[in-house]
Formats: C-alpha cells, structure tokens, sequence
C-alpha cells in the first residue's frame, strides 16, 4: 500500500486544453472569490455612504480622486458582472436545458464573454478616463 | 532495364514524452524521442508510439484493438485527453511536436499507463447492469423502438476514461464524485425501460457529492472519443431527482 502512495500523479491545469467553457467556469470561480474578498470592502464603503450627506460627498469624492479605491470598486463591479452572467448561464442550463451541447455551450460561453469584455472596457474607460 | 522503387518522403517528428519507471526512477521525466514519419500519409499517434518504441523498447503504453473499440490506449495528446488509436498526427501535433502524457488525476504505473481503480470503483457504484425485480420472462424482455431509441448517445461508451481523468470535478473528488463515465452509465440504465430499480439508483446519487460536482464544464463531453455527452446525461439524472423531490 505505501509502495502505491508513491506513484506520481499527473494533473496540470495550466497545460490542460480547456474548451472556452471549463475555462469561463473556472474564471467564474475566481470572480466569485474576489467578490467575497471585495465584499467586506463594499460594505464599509456602504455603511459610510449611508452615515451622512457629509460623508456622502466625501466617499464620492474619494472614488474620483483615490486610485486604490477606484481600482477596488472597479473590480467589484467586473468580478459582480462575470459572476452574474455565468450566473445566467448556469440557470439557462439547468432549469431550460440551453447550452448542453457542446457547441450551442461554446457559442453561448463566447457570447457572455464577449458581452463581459465590452462592459468592463465601458466601465474602464467611464471610471478611470 | 531497372525499376526504382520510390522511397517514401519522410520528416521528423519529436515525441515528448512522460516517462516514469517505478523500478529505477524516483520522480517522472519528460524524454523527447524523434522519429521519422511519411509526408504523405497521416498516421495516427499510436502509429507515432509505435515507431517510437522500436527506438526506446523500454517505453509502456496500453493498447489493442487499435480502432476505437476498446478503449484501451486513453492518453493526455498535446494537453486533451483522447485514444491514440483514432487521433491523427495531423489533428495532435504541434508545431512538429507532440507532448504525450498519462491521463490525468489517476496514479502512474509506468510511462503512460494509468491505474484505472479508483475509475471502475466509481463505475461500480452506479451498478451498470439490469436491474429487474419481476421474474424472468421465457423470452428476451421486450422494448418498443422508441424506448430503444433512448439509449442512443449512452450504450456507445467503451469506458476509455478520457472523460472522468479530464474533468475538474473528478480530480479533485475522484473518491466522492462519481465522474462523467460512471453516471453516463447510471442514466443509461435510469433511461433503460426494462430496468426496474430507478428509485434505488436515484437514492444512491442523491447527496452533495455524487452526482452535484458536475459543473457543467463540458470537458467530458469535448474529450470524448465517441461523441457522446455525460453533461446531458448528468443534467437527465439531476431534473429527474428534482422533479421526484417537486
């Protein structure tokens, strides 16, 4: 048995050749993270806009001027998005059966995709330009 | 007057491959073997191994009947998982190079074969056979062409194990989920309208692990060398076990 426990093992993600939906689910995980990690930031940044008309003004202010704090709250906004659109994804899946064959998977993955990566460019250049 | 026989046009081929000896080595290598394949024709990569070995005779591989039927020869071919006996060097191959490693997530015996128990143990679970509390009819159990017909895309499975050994899901439970083979399997004789024990395999994929690792990466079902789609299977068994509960 401990001669068994030797035998290597092979597994390589990164040299895996993911078909465009392994990999949006496995980008879908990473949003998910980072959502909960940007979390406990978004519900300070909350809080703080609802104590006062003063502290308000100041956190919009602060989203305009701090890099840091826009960058977090762009990420927020990017991670919520993909999360929500794989999201679809998945219940067109299992409640329609949309999406179960490889192919209409793989049109509908880019899809989302390509819809994510026009928002977040929108985004970018609305936040940050 | 002498006739001369054309000699085949031939190029080199680089093989990388995963090598690993339990006898002498302490950890797997990767060993590049060149050999030298015709420009006119397209072999299939077990053709590749093949010539390979008369090179290296110490390099391990499983095969045997060279056409898709038994399954045998499942490998990791330039990074996706398929039968080395019907994939063409001219789909596999890379930039003249083709990187040829074991099936993933299961452990190595020897280059590129594979312990396959922790897979037939899965399948095993599912109970992949009739199932029948009547008793015996004096002739075969009888199906309409229709019931029939719902078995295509499931009995064609030859239990290679390039879905399971390519899906997320079964590398990292492959001791609790039960992996695409094995549940395209169970939904082959969930669907069977002979099979009388639906409630009783239901029952046994109804928990967190079983059956509701599968994310639908559909990595299975783009790996698979017969064309068939354990992800449909998968998403078959989970509305069922819904509408039950429903």
């Amino acid at each position: 048995m401990k001669e068994e426990d030797k035998r290597p093992i092979y597994l390589n993600l990164l040299a895996t050749d993911l078909p465009i939906i392994g990999v949006s689910s496995i980008l879908h995980r990473i949003s998910g993270f980072a959502l909960f990690c940007i979390f406990i930031t978004s519900v300070w940044m909350f809080d703080r806009s609802l104590s006062s008309e003063g502290e308000f003004l100041s956190l919009v202010a602060d989203l305009n001027n701090l890099l840091a704090l826009k960058t977090v709250f762009y990420l927020f906004l990017v991670g919520f998005l993909y999360h929500s659109l794989l999201g679809i994804k998945k219940v067109l899946s299992d409640f329609f059966g949309i999406g179960e064959e490889l192919k209409s998977g793989t049109i509908i993955s880019w899809t989302y995709n390509l819809i994510f990566l026009l928002v977040a460019s929108f985004l970018f250049v609305k936040i940050f330009i | 007057m002498s006739a001369t026989i054309p000699l085949e046009e031939v190029k080199t081929l680089t093989l990388n491959i995963y090598r690993f000896d339990p006898g002498k080595d302490e950890k797997a290598y990767m060993q590049d073997i060149e050999i030298e394949v015709p420009v006119n024709k397209d072999l299939m990569v077990l053709d590749a191994l093949l010539i390979a070995k008369e090179k290296d005779t110490s390099l391990s591989f499983r095969r045997s009947c060279g056409e898709g039927v038994c399954g045998s020869d499942g490998m990791n071919i330039n990074g996706k998982n398929g039968l080395a006996c019907v994939t063409p060097l001219s789909e596999a191959v890379k930039r003249d190079k083709l990187v040829l490693k074991p099936m993933p997530g299961l452990p190595v015996v020897r280059d590129l074969i594979v312990d396959m128990k922790q897979f037939f143990d899965q399948l095993e679970k599912v109970k992949p056979y009739l199932i029948t509390k009547d008793e015996d009819p004096e002739q075969e159990r009888m199906q309409s062409p229709e019931e029939r017909e719902e078995l295509d895309g499931l009995y064609e499975c030859i239990l290679c194990g390039c879905c399971s050994t390519a899906c997320p899901s079964f590398w990292w439970n492959p001791d609790k989920f039960l992996g695409p083979a094995a549940l395209l399997q169970s939904w082959r004789f969930i669907a069977d309208s002979r099979d009388q024990a639906t409630e009783e395999r239901l029952d046994d994929l109804d928990d967190a692990f079983s059956l509701y690792r599968c994310h639908g990466i559909m990595n299975c079902v783009s790996v698979c060398p017969k064309g068939l789609n354990p992800t449909e299977a998968i998403s078959n068994i989970r509305k069922k076990l819904i509408n039950r509960k429903g």
